[in-house]
């Protein structure tokens, strides 16, 4: 499965959801690799803490400068779960249809799961990463700016997909991020169910705001890792329905106590 | 919860209402998907018979109605 992990603006946790689906793939003990497509902008690699390690991108693969097994870096974390950067030094223009379709095709040789991370859907850049994909996972806030651009970002792959030329259809779904469920219930947050009404698209999970994300990009251990993370969670979830695994969505939840809801009822 | 006292709306709520107006607009606004293919078929025929420079084709809507206006610059002698 090749899976593009979309967004419309950046700053929406995209990066984050790659590295921690991608590696809650592998926790379910199926092959993955994360590719990072953000050219210019390399981050997948401090997410996943293998920053150290690259030594050959993804563009010099294209360009036959380095094989994949060369470029190809194992995660610490997981022996499943592989990562190939992202080019530095390079801008996104360097992106060609022909080698994408085939940098692409050799990876899903390999791998069960093709995870690439797009560029924001408002730069150039993503149209090619979105090419190949035969399914789209739209990262989404709670908030106008991010669902707006989401939707030109999900036009944008309805049109220039291939599989969409091809008389086919993209299998699309919705991943929201950032949810702060106290706002939610006071009605000053956006909730699932509106943002599912507008946008018009499969929910594939909910992830709540959690503080451990920073820690965790801090370490460059993603927050899957941590057992106690409400996020973590989520992430977990995410993957295990990728895999086939029918998991119920669970609704984020406060954390306060008696006092906080019989408050939260008032007002 | 609603309650009479309450009458502020909530700014989810205008948040929604926003944003679907909004994303109304911009769907209004876009081109239609085969466009780049108008564009470069428009290009092979007058190219036959003059030069061209650039083209600018624009979906424009007024009310009810659409219209595509298509502007075809040609090189200058």
């Amino acid at each position: 499965m090749i899976i593009a992990i979309i967004s419309g603006k950046g700053g929406v946790g995209k990066t984050t959801a790659t590295a921690n689906i991608g590696l809650g793939i592998a926790l379910n003990q199926r092959k993955c690799v994360v590719v990072d497509f953000d050219i210019g902008q390399r981050n997948l690699d401090m997410i996943l803490g293998l920053e150290n390690r690259v030594v050959y991108d993804m563009v010099q693969v294209m360009d036959g400068e380095a094989s994949l097994k060369q470029a190809l870096i194992k995660s610490k974390a997981n022996e499943n779960l592989y990562f190939l950067a992202a080019s530095q030094t390079k801008d996104k223009s360097v992106l060609d249809s022909n080698k994408i379709k085939k940098l692409v095709d050799d990876l899903s040789e390999e791998f069960e799961f093709v995870l690439l991370d797009a560029p924001a859907g408002i730069e150039s850049g993503y149209e090619h990463t979105i090419e190949f994909a035969d399914t789209a996972i739209v990262i989404v806030n709670p908030e106008v700016s991010s669902i707006r651009d989401s939707d030109r970002a999900i036009g944008i792959l309805d049109s220039k997909s291939q599989k969409v030329k091809d008389g086919g259809e993209v299998d699309k779904y919705l991943v929201i991020n950032r949810i702060i469920p106290e706002m939610v219930e006071s009605g000053d947050m956006l909730s699932s169910e509106d943002i599912l009404e507008i946008l018009n698209i499969k929910l594939l999970g909910k992830v709540a705001e959690d503080k451990g994300v920073i820690e965790a990009s801090n370490q460059g251990t993603p927050i899957i890792l941590d057992s106690k993370s409400m996020a973590g969670a989520a992430y977990f979830r995410i993957a295990s329905r990728l895999c086939g695994n029918n998991i119920p969505i669970q609704e984020p939840t406060t954390t306060r106590g008696l006092v906080g809801k019989i408050k939260g009822i008032f007002s | 919860m609603n309650f009479p006292w309450n009458k502020k709306q909530k700014s989810a709520s205008i948040a929604k209402d926003r944003l679907r107006i909004a994303i109304m607009t911009d769907k209004e606004n876009e081109n239609y998907p085969f466009m780049e293919d108008l564009k470069r078929d428009i290009i092979e025929v007058v190219k036959k018979y003059i030069e061209v420079r650039d083209i600018d084709i624009k979906k424009e809507a007024d009310g009810e109605f659409e219209a595509l206006s298509i502007d075809v610059q040609v090189k200058e002698k």
